[in-house]
């Protein structure tokens, strides 16, 4: 390659390079703020201008875990809550999805539809009858009702983005397991699975997140048992006043699970990636 | 807050394993707590009568309901009924009080109610006339409970037809807060009237050295924009009703509204429209608003030296008058009705619960006699309103605070502040909107209220 052709190629890096930091400061921003007002006293929150130079300290953290309004107990639900329904989603929907993908079932476009058709339900209007069926029940105010309740969002969601991964591997590569005298489940498990990781790990991202981040069901059917950090960090928005250093602090704790899950989840779909067998492939 | 009563979770050795953690950390609270518990009580009844049952309590996150739940376990000793507080944001406990209430499900034997639910609740039968238990000698001993020492106005917003069905517990009065040193420099005293108020912001208002002259409540809603514009509607001489139609779109309602538009774009801080109340008392610590009308309860923040810069510098008024010549305080309480689809025995400790934290001994436990940093300001009693204690627990933020706050709450408050129909919470939400299309810009005042007014019509159909 000629040096002539290098330059424009440097400089649209430089280009580039700066447009993304630009475009990631805007959301980093945010995290960036809540990490300063986390480190700083309620008063010097409130100051104007905002101080650069300040003593940090640590106890909004402390107060957020250990004080009268800890999230400690809430931070554990919300890990319970959104790890069984991430895994029970992703158990579910990758056979679930397979069989939409791949097998010739009677109605297979109606069910599909079926399945998305209660996404496109705005949440609030399930909140009465989930109240009611969860209250016939029972199960009000427990990690199987909420669990349960969580399920009819994610799993569709997860079905549906699953589909498409599967539909992207090459039938070809499953008969190759046949010729093999594969069962279906062990094409599945042995040549499938590998190649749709990226795809799980999507998922599992997804899932995890809205589970986390869930506040109208948590509210409504939880209660002094199930209450997830969403529905806890309300307490730092008390009548009286907004505890913002204890509120930015919390946030931040309630973050690292997301961030832990996002980091494996991210090498998963990396690999899923580059290990493919057949890169480029599918029918796209 | 639930984490100091912590229930067992599941059956699951992990979920035991989290519940147990939970307790280790919250250990420390409940001992100290239990410690300094001294369980006496007056009142020459049974206060056993229900002991072992167990019944939740839904509140919302606020400073005097955490002083209630700190000395809760005197009240689990008196009685040996297992209650337990359960907290719920402002914006959420109303709906899920009423699905509880509709589904008769029955998680909440009691819970803190706004006054403008009491006509849907009792239409529908869902909460218990308080004359039940009040009459009943072997549930009250009327002597001691002192029903009429309950601020009347109080007492009259959670009661039907002169039935009592909610004892209140907390509340509070909107008075006008300003900065007596920048009203003292400018030579301005406390407005009369809101032409005054308005006229007395302008000459404050100095964006230039971050001084603005008034913030209202700005934000849609509920106890947001709501919270205000009923008292100035009120004063402005609007009336809720003609005849049965309620009618929000009059030439008064106009003036009102246009009188809140210009106020809050002429002298408040940018955004002001999405401002609420924690919102207006933080600027208004900081320095940067010359007054706010607001809750009397905001005045504590203002003066706790680690939060507030205006400390000494804070004068209070009661609501200007409108061109009606009334002044009109918002009335709000919250107070504890009893759900009608709970079992006799936990109407029953419900009830105690109820009596007990709205005793004279509770209220002042939880207000001047607190040990904490947060005493309460809006306790339910005459007789503790006029007490040496209160009042200089009150007069020590400020100068005047008890004398305004009491007149405003015995004068100025108008229990049909809004109107008391069962379709309050889905007319409240119209005209809500309309205010904040208004001050948005979106509409003129009359246009947005002649807009309400078709919904409104629309829903009292229904």
């Amino acid at each position: 390659m000629s040096s002539t052709r290098r330059r424009p190629a440097t400089l649209r890096r430089v280009i580039l390079t700066v447009a993304a930091a630009l475009i990631l400061f805007i959301w980093a921003f945010p995290v960036l703020w809540a990490v300063v007002v986390s480190l700083k006293s309620e008063s010097e929150v409130l100051a104007y201008p905002p101080s650069v130079i300040f003593e940090p300290t640590l106890r909004n953290f402390r107060d957020a875990l250990t004080g009268n309004l800890s999230i400690a107990s809430s931070l554990m639900t919300s890990i319970i809550l959104a790890t069984a329904t991430t895994v029970l989603t992703i158990i579910l929907a990758v056979p679930a999805a397979y069989a939409f993908a791949r097998l010739r079932l009677p109605a297979r476009q109606g069910l599909g539809f079926y399945t998305l058709v209660t996404q496109m339900i705005p949440p609030v209007g399930l909140v009465i009858p989930y109240y009611l069926i969860l209250n016939r029940v029972g199960l009000l105010d427990t990690y199987t009702g909420m669990i349960t309740v969580y399920l009819t969002f994610s799993l569709p969601f997860a079905i549906w983005l699953m589909v498409s991964y599967l539909e992207d591997i090459p039938r070809e590569m499953e008969e190759a397991a046949y010729l093999d005298k594969a069962s279906r489940l062990q094409a599945l498990w042995h040549v499938i699975l590998p190649q749709i990781r990226g795809g799980i790990g999507v998922t599992t991202v997804f899932v995890f997140l809205n589970a986390w981040n869930e506040f109208l069901f948590a509210v409504q059917l939880g209660g002094n048992r199930i209450r997830p950090v969403t529905v806890a960090m309300h307490n730092f928005v008390s009548i009286e006043q907004t505890l913002w250093a204890k509120l930015a602090a919390a946030a931040l704790v309630a973050m690292l699970p997301v961030i832990v899950i996002g980091i494996l989840a991210q090498r998963q779909i990396v690999k899923g990636l580059t290990v493919g067998a057949v890169k480029g492939g599918g029918r796209r | 807050m639930s984490k100091v009563h912590v229930n067992p979770i599941g059956r699951r050795t992990v979920l035991k394993g989290a519940a147990s953690a939970a307790a280790l950390l919250a250990a420390p609270a409940v001992l100290t707590r239990r410690a300094r518990a001294e369980a006496t009580i007056g009142g020459d009844i049974d206060w056993k009568q229900a002991s072992g049952t167990r019944i939740t309590v839904g509140v919302i996150p606020a400073g005097y309901f955490q002083n209630l739940e700190a000395v809760l376990p005197q009240f689990r000793e008196i009685s040996g009924v297992d209650v337990t507080l359960e907290a719920t944001p402002p914006g959420q406990i109303r709906q899920k009080a009423i699905l509880d209430l509709s589904s008769k499900t029955g998680k909440w034997a009691t819970s803190a109610t706004d006054p403008m639910y009491y006509p849907l609740y009792v239409a529908n039968g869902w909460i218990d006339p308080l004359t039940d238990f009040l009459d009943k000698p072997e549930l009250t001993d009327k002597a001691w409970f002192d029903y009429d020492d309950l601020l009347e106005n109080w007492r009259g917003a959670a009661s039907i037809d002169g039935v009592p069905y909610g004892i209140p517990y907390e509340g509070e009065a909107t008075i006008q807060i300003y900065r007596s040193d920048v009203y003292e420099k400018l030579g301005l005293s406390p407005a009369e009237t809101l032409d005054d108020y308005a006229a007395n912001a302008a000459k404050v208002n100095d964006p230039a050295n971050r001084l603005w002259g008034a913030a209202l409540r700005g934000f849609k809603g509920a106890g947001q924009n709501m919270y205000i514009y009923p008292s100035i509607f009120l004063a402005f001489g609007g009336k809720w009703f003609d005849g049965d139609k309620v009618v929000v779109n009059g030439p008064e309602a106009a003036a009102a509204l246009d009188w809140y538009v210009s106020l809050l774009k002429s002298t408040s801080p940018e955004g002001v429209e999405n401002w609420n109340w924690p919102d207006i008392a933080d600027a208004f610590s900081q320095g940067t608003l010359g007054s706010y009308i607001d809750t009397h309860n905001s005045a504590a923040l203002l003066a706790d030296p680690s939060k507030s810069k205006v400390v000494g510098k804070v004068g209070f008024a009661r609501w200007p008058k409108g061109p009606a010549g009334r002044r009109v305080t918002s009335i709000w309480n919250w107070s504890f009705p009893i759900n009608a689809s709970v079992s006799d025995k936990e109407k029953a400790a419900a009830w105690l619960f109820i009596q007990w934290a709205g005793s004279k001994e509770v209220q002042a436990a939880t207000s001047y006699g607190f040990e904490g940093g947060y005493k309460r300001l809006g306790v339910n009693r005459t007789s503790l309103w006029e007490s040496a204690e209160y009042k200089g627990l009150l007069d020590g933020i400020g100068a005047g605070l008890t004398q305004t706050t009491m007149d405003s709450i015995k004068e100025d408050t108008d229990v049909d502040w809004r109107p008391r129909v069962p379709q309050w919470a889905a007319l409240g939400e119209v005209v809500a909107t309309a205010v904040q299309s208004a001050l948005v810009g979106q509409a003129t005042p009359a246009a947005a209220l002649d807009a309400a007014q078709g919904q409104v019509d629309g829903i009292m159909k229904q």
